[in-house]
């Protein structure tokens, strides 16, 4: 009896442990150990369905101020002034110094939130403005001398401030404006009285995306053709300037995106061409003859999602690339063989191993490359350097480590190189291939992100922060 | 006559200075007590922070402290946050625009990306998956406004008498702040260094 109760015992703790065996086993093999994980996948953050596009009726708006006339004849006619290249050809001796109280300011004006750069012609100063209070994109006209107001064109449209809103660059002609507003707006006006010609809207009519933080690019006008980077259903597209009529479009087969740089005309080995780095690659088109909108030459080796600096054009065929994010700089060598363009990369480094810019374009003296690093370029981030001409790893001098920038504009007149940095401070240096020589300088206004270009004519300058441009008296003369 | 008054004043004289004696001991205390909470709350404890207008982001806040998963978290001054399509803090650089793990800067998904309306994104950290390495940080310094910041969060920190990490900051940028005033934050709701 006793033996049989222990055998009992005995199997029953046997079975029990074989149970529990079995009930583990079968939890380890439907527990799914990282059933709790979730698996990161494009989609998570509810982005909303693109809105459609809406009709805007550019150049509905117009309001008349006043009329001025103005005796000066200098003029800073669009992005990077008459010559691209930001270096005034003025006669105009300037300031190399700051009275005591700062320069002579002629005028302030403020502006909607904005990076916006002004153009100058013939005492007329141009600047592209949204008024958030009207909800309305804007060509604002000013007296240069004295800063009246005197029209101001533009449209309707509902815009959400995105570091800011206007941020291009007018291109003006003795009859003609052309303009491209946030949302890539194109329009054109006559420069007398402001008077409507034609608008054309981009993002409706080639599909275009809009870039990141709205559009950057500073619209041409070459040769009585407006001339527009799209990166829709066309790359690049060319108006007649007084009748907006389609003259030719550059095909997009590539499907590149439009970036913020703007295009560049030039000649190289006698055959004008428009160089656009946009995102996806860069290209020179025709400019002009039969085959004028084709695509030159092409390559995808620079490819960056976000690229404001133009590209900067030499002699010798080299193409100088940089922008911001953490892309670097690239240099292309271009050649000519017979009627065929051949283009390689002669380089591509880190924004810590040479020069890049992320937000402005370099300016070239006596030969020689000057910018300004970004905040990625480690020890140098932020300073103003000067490179080699063979070799733009190279530094030959840098502003040093007390005097960074950031993402200001900088151009040269009079043999000075006038600098803003965010804070609005405008420094003036010397140019120079062998040293950092600084002058002098002096905070001008008490805002901040003073990125937008600068443009100087008859000696005054005008400036800008993000919400109030002025303009200073710089020319010696009438100190 | 004279004598009771005397006597009177006598009585009078004792009794008030024991009341007056017990009443100063009292006072005494209380202002005691209270200055002494005062001082305390005034800040003679201290804390260890970094201080970012120095922090370099060089990863060692997430390698060095003592407790297991480091007590350095980033933090987002939501004042200072440009709400970009395109965030340097989220997203490695050329990436696409979107929530895919491949395209996120952060080795542990700890920010979480949220649309708000077009063209504006929110970035809110989870410090329960943040490791301290501040790559995010890195990426928003170099090329946003910087609202993406390293701080030692006090709920989590040991507060030892020689912090680890500190040792090894290659930027001194941790030091011993008083505790009634715990983080620096850049931003304009916190004075800066620089105003």
């Amino acid at each position: 009896m006793r033996e049989k109760l222990d055998l009992n015992t005995s199997n029953i703790a046997t079975g029990l442990l074989v149970l529990a065996g079995v009930i583990s086993i079968g939890w380890w093999l439907a527990k799914d150990p990282v059933d709790e994980l979730v698996t990161t996948q494009p989609g998570l953050d509810n982005r909303g369905a693109h809105t459609a596009v809406a009709d805007i009726d550019i150049g509905a708006y117009f309001e008349s101020m006043g009329t001025i006339e103005s005796e000066l004849q200098e003029s800073w006619p669009r992005f990077r002034g008459a010559h691209f290249d930001n270096t005034s050809r003025s006669q105009v001796s300037l300031i190399e110094s700051f009275p005591a109280d700062g320069p002579h300011v002629m005028w302030k004006v403020e502006l909607g939130e904005g990076h916006a750069g002004a153009a100058i012609y013939k005492g007329m100063v141009y600047v592209m403005d949204y008024d958030e209070e009207e909800r309305a994109d804007l060509l604002r006209c000013f007296s240069l001398v004295d800063g009246s107001e005197l029209w101001e064109r533009g449209y309707h449209i509902n815009l959400k401030r995105n570091h800011g809103m206007s941020r291009t660059v007018p291109a003006v002609t003795e009859e003609h404006i052309l303009t491209i507003g946030p949302r890539s707006h194109v329009m054109c006006v006559r420069r007398e009285d402001g008077a409507f010609l034609w608008g054309l809207n981009v993002e409706k009519e080639y599909e275009a995306e809009i870039p990141l933080w709205y559009t950057g690019q500073c619209p041409l006008i070459d040769d009585n053709k407006a001339i527009i980077a799209l990166g829709g259903t066309s790359l690049m597209v060319a108006l007649d300037i007084e009748s907006g009529e389609v003259l030719w479009e550059t095909p997009n087969e590539s499907g590149w995106l439009m970036s913020h740089s703007s295009i560049l005309p030039w000649k190289f080995e006698g055959v004008k061409m428009y160089v656009y780095s946009a995102f996806g690659g860069v290209c020179g088109v025709a400019a002009e003859g039969p085959n004028a909108g084709e695509i030159l030459w092409q390559t995808t080796a620079w490819n960056h999602q976000v690229v404001a600096p133009a590209p900067v054009c030499m002699p010798d065929g080299k193409i100088f690339l940089t922008a911001g994010y953490g892309a670097g700089a690239m240099v292309l060598q271009l050649t000519k063989s017979g009627d065929r363009f051949n283009v390689e990369v002669l380089n591509e480094y880190a924004p810590k191993e040479g020069l890049a810019c992320e937000q402005q374009t370099p300016v070239v003296f006596d030969g020689h490359l000057l910018g300004i690093l970004p905040k990625d370029a480690g020890p140098l981030r932020n300073q103003l350097v000067c490179v080699h001409p063979d070799d733009f790893t190279k530094t030959i001098w840098t502003s040093g480590q007390d005097k960074r920038f950031g993402l200001g504009p900088y151009m040269i007149a009079d043999n000075k190189l006038f600098i803003l940095s965010d804070d609005a401070t405008l420094t003036i240096a010397r140019p120079s291939t062998r040293e950092y020589i600084e002058l002098d300088s002096y905070r001008v206004l008490e805002g901040h992100d003073a990125w937008g270009p600068l443009a100087i004519a008859d000696g005054y300058l005008v400036m800008r922060d993000s919400k109030t441009m002025v303009c200073l008296d710089l020319a010696t003369s009438r100190q | 006559m004279e004598k009771k008054d005397k006597d009177k004043d006598k009585g009078y004289n004792r009794r008030e200075f024991i009341n007056n004696g017990v009443r100063l001991t009292l006072g005494l205390t209380v202002v005691g007590t209270g200055a002494l909470a005062l001082t305390r709350s005034t800040g003679k404890d201290y804390v260890w922070q970094i201080d970012p207008f120095k922090c370099t982001q060089c990863g060692r806040c997430a390698t060095d402290c003592v407790k297991a998963e480091s007590a350095v978290k980033c933090v987002h001054a939501y004042d200072l946050c440009g709400y970009c399509d395109l965030c340097g803090g989220y997203f490695k650089p050329g990436a696409k625009l979107e929530t895919g793990a491949e395209n996120q800067l952060c080795p542990t998904a700890a920010i979480q990306r949220k649309f708000i309306e077009e063209p504006f994104f929110e970035y809110i950290i989870d410090e329960e998956l943040c490791i301290g390495c501040g790559k995010c940080v890195k990426g928003c310094a170099a090329f946003g406004n910087g609202s993406l910041q390293l701080q030692i969060r006090h709920d989590l920190c040991l507060d030892c008498n020689q912090c680890s990490i500190a040792t090894v900051c290659p930027s001194d940028a941790i030091s011993r702040i008083p505790a009634n005033e715990p983080y620096i934050i850049k931003g304009d709701f916190i004075k800066n260094k620089e105003g």
